[in-house]
Parts: structure tokens; sequence; C-alpha cells
């Protein structure tokens, strides 16, 4: 191609990638020609001050305008952190912390580190959080370019979220280094054969499922597995365009219209597990540092039990550390399957892994060879910088060398509660589903579980209510609990407000109830009760697959009325629980520097 | 002036967890504040309930609460903080320092002077005071104020009911009108009402969703050029910018939804003085005495009218943005201002030798594209209004807007290369379109006129279609200039095309 054209393709920001697909050729090869020809970008700093001064804090950004080059790479080992940019929902703050982090550890264990984002929100694009920032977008292109320029020893994929996962296998392919868990086990993670052959290996159960590229082949899955099943795309983070389906009608609907599935793009089809608890654990490993692995350690950093049953994202439930309700036999399965999957992909440095459980059997749903969203809660909630260690692990140390060998088990509990912004969206649902669609999370701290619940809704902002009326719906699948349910609140000082189904069965087990109009049997009715804050809590669980209109209308006028609302069963006994606990001795608050052990001395935080 | 010596202890209140309009920038400045007074030699107290963030980690405070952000819970963390100090025996002060946490910070330290605690427990708030606070949030006070100071404001009026919202709609006389409730984040609740039905709606929720159940009703200034500029200021009445940003996106869009460029690229050097020296009136006038704030302007293309829109007494997404754009560290200079130091005697961490008194000078263009997630609402409304829906956001840097524009674009994580010609097809509302193919032109109009998210890769497909660049100014007000760039981009991404061998033939590459 002509050099010159070329040339100001690249000044007007043309990426390697558009020119490819326009002129009709490969990026590797524009990567190339422009290489041979020398047509490379500078690096220019951001300095305050157009360069009149000198300046001394290293943050730089590409340009083809070339000419000057400020950016002079020094000779100590260093090590690329590549950051998750944009933050979206499923991919938030938690791997900007993780990155933070691994910068922090790495500066520590005397390497240079460079790291690179896009973000202008992030602490990891503060210019003091690592020894060279780079403010560049993280493609293949641009990262390359970093990379070689300052000739890294290394680079870490594993802490940005998706987005750099995305990159590692070209990176790769590039001749970069990816320190850690290697690219292709991470890749047996995600692909469904290789893990389905990793558990089968381990004898580690999973719920049945299968692989579809098409229309045809998902409805002959499900017709092996039997509804509902769980559907997915492969390869996306936070849940995106993930579904519990009932019916072959939806399930084609599905495949038509909710997703491009392809052969190298397949539909993960999965038989959903209904009312499993579902556990969350994030552990760190140096087993993949050993020819033996036996030889190596893996230390399980939280297990986090849900509140809601299976089928809520990971990412919106709200969730316990330490498991409430599980006993101490299947915690004991959990940490051998954690430790035994951490040990077949040669771990070197954080894994995640989702568990439901059913009875006494514990299924596998998902294991993630990588820093997760649930890092940052687990490393408060038991007082040890897990990422931070992970890093420094990652860079070649041993956890034995760090100190970090034993589980720790806190005797407060740490509740976690996520928050939407259905508020932003109106007239959409707001129940909890896969797809992840909360923006951001709060913890609760207490040594007793129902204040640390009620703590978790306070700083989430719908306080739980003290005292006043719960109007209560559920679905008939629900109806054998209602009674339960309604009996806590009325023994907690409630009054009961109910349309007339569901009053009928609160009636008979002896409760009083207020009988309210259903939305289409006249006025006033539910909704003119919660607009005249009538309604102190609402408790609706959803009625089916396809939720009626009606209670469409209840959810969303909580919403817009900030009533608190429960939408499972779970929720709203933890509920009971908070407001029993408040109501007893109100709440205290205590720094975390209290709640962490000071006689342990705790490993990565140099006490 | 050296730093203050009568505190001891300073609360810094953190923003909670992330929701749209209040997100990681404020760890970002939180963090920094703490680290800046740790190094003062303070004793660092913070409270914030999201375990997410860095300024939680327990060596940036030294009681750190990870706690409910209320004021409730405040005033417990407040009595508590008393107590400790007594029982070490300290003589010097607790303060709270509210401007590093967003709204959330803002309005609980408000909570907390209007019940009188703070006053109960001699507790001051340093950074800004009450009655600035005030002033530049109650939108009122506010454009009085700025009347008084002899600068212009949209005519509007304040209401308290839906009659009181009626009779100012009523002597403004004409719609649309924007409705804007009081006290709210991020613009919550607020919106562009078209006709009457529409008007009272969104009276309605204003009301019910500003905790002080007021709202402002303003003449629309849809199509209005919209700037933004974040200023300092000392005690000892120092100003400086730190930066000046305009947006893409004309008003009526929110800032945070807007694609933004620092520094401003179509105001001539008079104009920029102008909107500087109206700066620092409003920072003055409203009492800030220390710290950073974000005031917003109008300005009307045709007839060059200007008027203040709003300003941020305090940290707010912009400053991040600012202070990633420039290199300067608006939070961390903040929390130094606000123990009692000068911009003059905070040295400048890039230079060493230049003082913080020293307006940041940028040779190169910085951008800012937000990231939506409409995807996951697929039964939400995506037209782009004055209430926020980004989630997040990505920054660029180039010497020139294309290179900056280009760069961000890709940084978009959307699966999209640049302004276009990767290849992606389009899917709109169940076809697919390709990237280079011809769009129905009514799909064009409507997709220009109405703000959107993706809104600036049809500004890319109207110009492939041959519209020009007055065609499209006059579908979205945006500035020509930034059109004129856009559409060179187009007409290089043309010129590329033309290189693609017909099928069958050679690569254009190896045949140079």
């Amino acid at each position: 191609m002509n050099r010159e054209l070329l040339a100001k393709a690249k000044s007007y920001g043309f990426s390697d990638k558009q020119i490819a697909h326009l002129t009709g050729t490969t990026e590797d090869a524009v990567r190339a020609e422009r290489k041979q020809t020398g047509l490379i970008p500078s690096f220019r700093l951001v300095d305050t001050c157009a360069a009149e001064f000198e300046a001394y804090t290293p943050y730089f950004y590409s340009t083809y305008d070339r000419g000057d080059d400020e950016s002079t790479p020094s000779t100590k080992r260093k090590i690329m952190i590549l950051g998750g940019g944009p933050n979206r929902i499923g991919q938030g703050i938690e791997f900007d912390y993780c990155c933070v982090h691994a910068a922090f550890a790495l500066k520590e264990d005397g390497f240079e580190t460079i790291m690179i984002n896009s973000n202008p929100e992030t602490v990891s694009t503060d210019y003091d959080t690592s020894d060279k920032l780079y403010f560049e977008p993280l493609t293949l292109e641009d990262v390359l370019h970093i990379y070689e320029r300052e000739k890294c020893d290394g680079a870490i994929a594993q802490f940005g979220g998706q987005t750099p996962l995305n990159l590692a296998l070209g990176l790769q392919a590039n001749g970069v280094t990816i320190i850690g868990t290697s690219p292709q086990n991470i890749e047996v993670a995600e692909d469904r054969k290789l893990f389905s052959a990793m558990l089968e290996k381990l004898n580690i159960p999973q719920p049945s499922n299968g692989t579809a590229t098409n229309e045809t082949e998902a409805v002959a899955i499900a017709a092996r597995l039997g509804y509902p099943v769980l559907v997915r795309p492969s390869f996306v983070l936070g849940g995106r365009a993930m579904q519990i389906v009932y019916s072959d009608v939806e399930l084609s609907q599905y495949m038509r219209f909710a997703v491009e599935a392809s052969p190298e793009r397949p539909v993960l089809v999965d038989k959903f597990l209904e009312d499993a608890t579902e556990v969350d654990v994030d552990c760190i490993s140096d087993v993949g540092q050993f020819e033996d692995p036996a030889q190596g350690t893996t230390v399980v950093g939280g297990m986090l039990e849900h509140i809601e049953f299976a089928g809520v994202h990971s990412g919106d439930a709200a969730m316990v550390l330490p498991p409430h309700t599980l006993s101490q036999k299947v915690i004991g399965v959990i940490r051998d399957y954690t430790h035994a999957m951490a040990r077949e992909l040669k771990v070197i440095g954080l894994m995640n892994v989702q568990y439901a459980v059913k009875g006494d059997t514990v299924y596998v749903l998902e294991v993630n060879p990588r820093a997760s969203r649930t890092i940052p809660f687990v490393s408060k909630a038991i007082g040890v910088p897990l990422a931070k260690l992970a890093a420094k692990v990652m860079a070649g140390q041993t956890l034995t060398a760090l100190g970090f060998t034993q589980e720790i088990w806190p005797t407060y509990w740490a509740v976690k509660e996520s928050v939407f912004p259905f508020n932003r969206f109106h007239g959409q649902d707001i129940l909890l589903s896969p797809e992840m669609r909360s923006t951001g999370e709060v913890m609760g701290l207490d040594a007793d579980l129902g204040v640390a619940y009620a703590k978790s809704q306070i700083a989430a902002g719908s306080p739980l209510p003290m005292g006043g009326k719960v109007f209560i719906s559920v679905s008939n699948a629900h109806k054998r609990e209602l009674a339960a349910i309604g009996k806590l609140y009325v023994d907690l000082g409630f009054e009961l407000v109910s349309t007339s189904g569901t009053a009928a069965v609160l009636m008979e087990a002896g409760l009083k109830v207020q009988k309210v109009h259903k939305l289409s049997e006249g006025r006033p009715n539910a909704i003119d009760l919660l607009k005249n804050r009538e309604i102190q809590l609402v408790i609706n669980t959803p009625s089916g697959q396809t939720p009626r209109s009606d209670e469409v209308k209840i959810r969303t006028t909580a919403v817009y009325t900030n009533t608190p609302i429960m939408t499972t069963l779970s929720g709203a006994k933890a509920a009971a629980l908070g407001i029993a606990a408040l109501k007893r001795a109100g709440y205290a608050v205590r720094t975390v520097q209290e709640y962490y052990p000071t006689e342990v001395a705790r490993p990565g935080t140099g006490k | 002036m050296p730093k203050r010596t009568d505190i001891h202890s300073v609360l810094i209140i953190g923003a909670g967890p992330i929701v749209i309009g209040q997100a990681c920038e404020f760890d970002y400045s939180g963090t920094q504040a703490c680290k800046a007074l740790k190094e003062e030699g303070y004793r660092v107290v913070l409270v914030n309930s999201n375990p997410a963030t860095i300024m939680t980690d327990p060596e940036f405070a030294d009681r750190t609460y990870i706690e409910p952000v209320t004021a409730e819970c405040t005033e417990k963390i407040i009595v508590r903080e008393l107590e400790e100090m007594k029982r070490l025996g300290v003589t010097g002060k607790l303060v709270l320092l509210p401007t590093l946490g967003g709204q959330t910070a803002l309005n609980t330290a408000m909570a907390l002077t209007k019940s009188g605690a703070l006053e109960r427990y001699g507790v001051e708030m340093i950074g800004a005071n009450a009655e600035a606070i005030q002033k530049g949030e109650d939108r009122q006070v506010f454009k009085d104020l700025m009347i008084s100071i002899g600068l212009d404001v949209p005519i509007s009026g304040t209401a308290h009911t839906l009659e009181e919202a009626r009779a100012v709609a009523e002597s403004i006389g004409r719609l649309p009108l924007i409705i804007r409730p009081a006290f709210t984040l991020g613009g919550t609740g607020g919106g562009t009402a078209y006709n009457r039905e529409e008007f009272d709606e969104l009276s309605k929720r204003g009301l019910e969703l500003s905790p002080v159940s007021e709202i402002l009703v303003e003449e629309s200034l849809l199509g209005w050029k919209e700037f933004e500029m974040e200023v300092m200021r000392d005690r000892a009445d120092n100003c400086v910018i730190i930066c000046s940003i305009e947006n893409f996106d004309p008003m009526g869009v929110h800032t945070g939804d807007s694609i933004t460029v620092a520094p401003t690229q179509t105001l001539t050097d008079k104009e920029y003085q102008i909107m500087r020296d109206a700066s620092f009136a409003v920072i003055r006038a409203v009492g800030v005495e220390t710290g950073g704030s974000n005031i917003q302007f109008g300005v009307c293309p045709d007839t060059g009218r200007m008027v203040i829109i709003e300003m941020n007494p305090r940290v707010s997404r912009s400053s991040a943005l600012a202070s990633k754009a420039t290199g300067f560290p608006i939070a961390k200079i903040a929390a130094k201002l606000a123990v009692g130091y000068l911009l003059d005697e905070i040295r400048n961490d890039i230079t060493r030798e230049t003082p913080a008194s020293f307006e940041p000078t940028i040779d190169y263009v910085v951008t800012k594209i937000p990231r939506f997630a409409f995807e996951k609402f697929p039964h939400a409304d995506p037209t782009l209004n004055t209430q926020m829906k980004a989630v997040g956001e990505a920054m660029a840097i180039g010497r020139t807007f294309k290179e900056s524009i280009q760069k961000c674009l890709r940084s978009l994580e959307i699966g999209r290369s640049g302004l276009g010609g990767d290849g992606k097809p389009w899917r709109i509302q169940g076809d697919m379109l390709d990237d280079r193919g011809p769009f129905p032109k009514d799909l064009l109009i409507q997709r220009l006129s109405v703000p959107n998210a993706e809104r600036i890769f049809f500004i890319r497909h109207a110009f492939r279609a041959g519209f020009t660049i007055e065609d499209v100014f006059q579908l979205t007000k945006i500035d020509r200039w930034f059109l004129t760039q856009l559409q060179e981009i187009v007409a290089l991404e043309e010129e590329l095309a033309a290189l693609k061998p017909a099928q069958g033939a050679q690569s254009a590459i190896s045949n140079v």
C-alpha cells in the first residue's frame, strides 16, 4: 500500500483492523507492513505543561504525529498489567481493584509495573499507581506496541476481566509472555467439551448439558435434558443473554432472536437445577509453578452462599460469607473439588468456581481460573488482599513463602447486596435473572447475621421497615410456604395486605389480612396503596416464566415509590431476620481494622 | 498559609455503591484524598459501604468503616470516634470532608448539618461549608445569585407542587421545558417535556424523587452548545482553571451521556476568556472557599448568548476526567486545600518545579465517550436525555481530534475498531445491515435527530449516504467543526476502500 496513505490513515486514528478490512487484507499483514517501513507510533507525555518544564511522572499516550518520543524504557524487570477498559454491567470496579493490587504487589517485589487502561474513572489510571501508565485502548495492536517498545518480561491478563482475557491468545501468538495460569488452561475452563472432559476425569458432577450451534441442535439437547434449561452464549461475562427457558417455543425464540450462534461461538445448554443453593468460591493457588502439582498450595479465600436460589446471576445475588446453611460435609466436598480443579488446571493465581448444591450433591456450574468479581469482597471480608498475593504468585513467589497457607473463617458475617439501576430504566421489570443487571455492590458486616443483612439493605439504599404494612403476593408454587412467611411478619408486628387468593391462604392459617383489590378488580388497588405510601414492604415472587402484567406494574411501582421489595422467598426470610435483629438491639459500627485479627500475622499486608 | 494544626482527625465520606451517575471516579478521588491527608500526618477516618473500592483497603485510612453511608450511621461513627479520640487523650479536632464522595457524601453531610448533629458534636465541615453547598445545589438560590452577579441563566422557576409547576410553565410560555428535581443524583427523575401531558408526568415524578419535593422548570436549551470548566480555589482567593471541556453532543443530553472533548475546540480565545472569568465569578459568589468545582455553560449557536447551567461544589465525574486529561490531581489538591494549604504552596508532582497554581496547558486532544448497557434493559427507552444512563466511559488521547476520537471508539468494548469500516454488521430491529452497505434514509434521519448511544456511527452512515455537513448539522445541532472532522475520516475511509482488490484479485498490500 502507498506508504503516505497508510501514514495518513494512522494519523487519522485508523486501527490496523479497519485498514485491513477496508483494503481487503489482514490485521497481521497491515502490522507487518507498518513495521517493515518503520511506521510505528511515538509515545508522548501527559505533563500538565505542554512540555515547557521537565516531567517526572511517566504518563503516556501514543500518536502517529511522529517526531519526539518521550518514553525511555528502563532496563529493569518489567511486568505489564492489562486493565479492564470502560466499566459496564458485568465488568466494573472489582477488576480495577485487582489491577491496582497487581501494581502495588509487583512494585513491592522489585518489578517495574506498566499499566495499560482506557478508563478515566479508575484508580489504575492514577499516575502514581504504577511505575508507568499508558492511557491507551486495550486492543491487540495498541498493547503490542507498548509491550514491544518497553520490552516487558511478562503481562498479566487475568485481572482485568474479559477484556484482557480476550486478547491473551493473540498476544501470546505475537510473542507476549502471559504470566500466571496459562491462557490454554483458561481456555479449558471456557471450552465446554474440554471442561466436561476434565470434570469427568476428576469425577466431579455437573448439570447435564450440551452445546448447540443452531436451533435444531438446541431443541434436541433440551429434549434430552428435559426443561427447564439454562441457555447462554459462550465467552461472555455478566451473563449477557443468559436465560432460563421452559419450553421449545421459548427456546426457539431465544435461538432466533437473542443470540448469534455459530460453530465458533456456540450456545451452551445446561439442565437447570431448580431450588438449588448456589455457592461462589474464590481460591488462590501456586500449583502451576511445580512439576508435581501435589507440592503446590491451594487456599480457599472464601465461600459465598447465595441468599436467592439458583438462577440469579452471581453478580446480582445477595451472598453471605461464610456460608450460613451449608453442612460441614458439603463444605468439605466443595473444598476438595476446588483443590482438585486448581491442580488439574495448573492454576497460578486466582480461580473462581460456582457450585450448585442440591441435597448433599455438589454440582460445578462454572470455573474461571482468573480474578473474579467477588475478589475484593472476599479480601475485605477475611482481611487478606487476595489479588495482591496472587500477583506475587504469578511473578514467581510461592504461597508458603508468602505465609498464606491456611483458610480464614471469620467469626463475623459479611453480606453482599447488589444495587440496580432500575430507577433509570422505567418500564423494565426488576426480577432477578441469570442476566446480570446490577451496577454495584455493598457490604454489611456484623457479628450477627441479621444485623449484617439489615446493614447491607440500608447501604444499598432500601432500608428495611421496622413496622407497618407488608403487601404479599406469591406464585402458586410458593403458596405452601406462604403462611410461614406471613407469620414471621405478623410476629414482628407487621400488618399483612393481600389480594383475595393469597389472603384466603393466610386467613386459613389464622392470620389477619387486609384484603385489597387486584388491578383488574377496581380501586383502591395495590398500586394505589403503594403510591400513597401505605405499604412499607412488598413481597412479590414471579408467577411463572411469563410474568403477568399486574405483577410487573406492582414491582415497577415499588421501585418508583422507593418501597423495599423482595422478589424471592429467601430474600423475604432474610429481611425478617434483619428486622428482628434491628428491633432487638439496633446496630453498632466497627472498623475493619478492629474486625481483622491483629494477633495473627496477616499475609501480604506487611503486618 | 501552612496546614492547619488544630485538626487531628479527618472523616472522609465515600460514595457508597456504584450506581449510574456515581461510579468508580469517587474511589479514585477518595483514595487520593486518603493518601494526601495521611501524608500530612492526619488520622484518617473513612466511611464507605462499597467493598470493591481501593479506598476501603485497610492501609488507606487509619479507621475504615465499611458501613452504610447514611446520616444515621455517620453520626454513630462520629460519636464513636470522638470517644476514641478522648480515650487517646487527643486535643485536636475531628473534622468532616464531604466533597470527595459525590452527591451521596454531600447529601449525608447536609443531613447531618440540618439535624444539628455536626453542631452538637462540634464537628466542623471542611472543603465546603453548608451555606456554599446550599447555594450551589438549590437551583433557585443559585440562579438568583448568578443574576445578582450579572451572569445569564436559563429562564426558569421552582415548584413544590404540580400547580406551581404549571404556573411556572405558563410564565415561560413555551414547550419544550426541562424538569430538574432538586438534590438528586445525575439528574435522576429529570427530563424534557414536549407536551403538556408529558410535562405533568415528569413534574410529578420529579417532585416524588426530590428529597425536598422541589423541581426546577426551565426553558429548553435544546441544540445549544455545552461546555464545562473545572475550577479550583484556595482560602486566599487564588483561582485556577484546570481544564475546559466541550460537549460534542449539544444540550439536551446529560453531560455523563455526552461525548466530550478537552480542551474546548470551537471557542475563540475571547469566548474562552469570558467563560474563564465567569467561572471565577461563580465559584467566588457561591463561596466555595477551598477545593474544586465544576461549572456548566450553555452557548446559543445562533446568537452567542451564554448562560450558566449549573455548578457542582465538589469533586465530580468531570473532575476525574479533567485530572486524567491534564495530569493535574484535582482530588489530591482539593484535600490539601481543605486543610489550609494555598495553591502556590502545593508542588505539582509531575514537573516538581511548578506549583499547583499554574494552570495546566495541554498540547493534545482528549476524548471521552460514554459506555451504555441498553442491551440489558430491552424494554426501556434508549433515547438519551437529561437523565444519565451511561454505565461507564472510555477516554483516549491523540494529537488531533480525529486520532483521539477513533482511539476512543475502539476503546469502548462494543466490538468496534474505530468510526467504521471494521466489517462488523449492524443489527437494526432484527435486520442485519452491512457496515458499508446502504442505510435507509428515514432510519438515518431518525438516528441523527433523536439522541442515542450510536449517533456518532450514524453520522458516518449519513455522510456515506451523501448527507452534507449542513444536513447533519440541522438534524443534530452538533457543531460543524466536529462534523467536518468526521467527514474527513469518512473521506479517508473511502480512499482506503478504493484500494480493495476486486474479488479474486491479489491483496492491495502485496501489490505495493
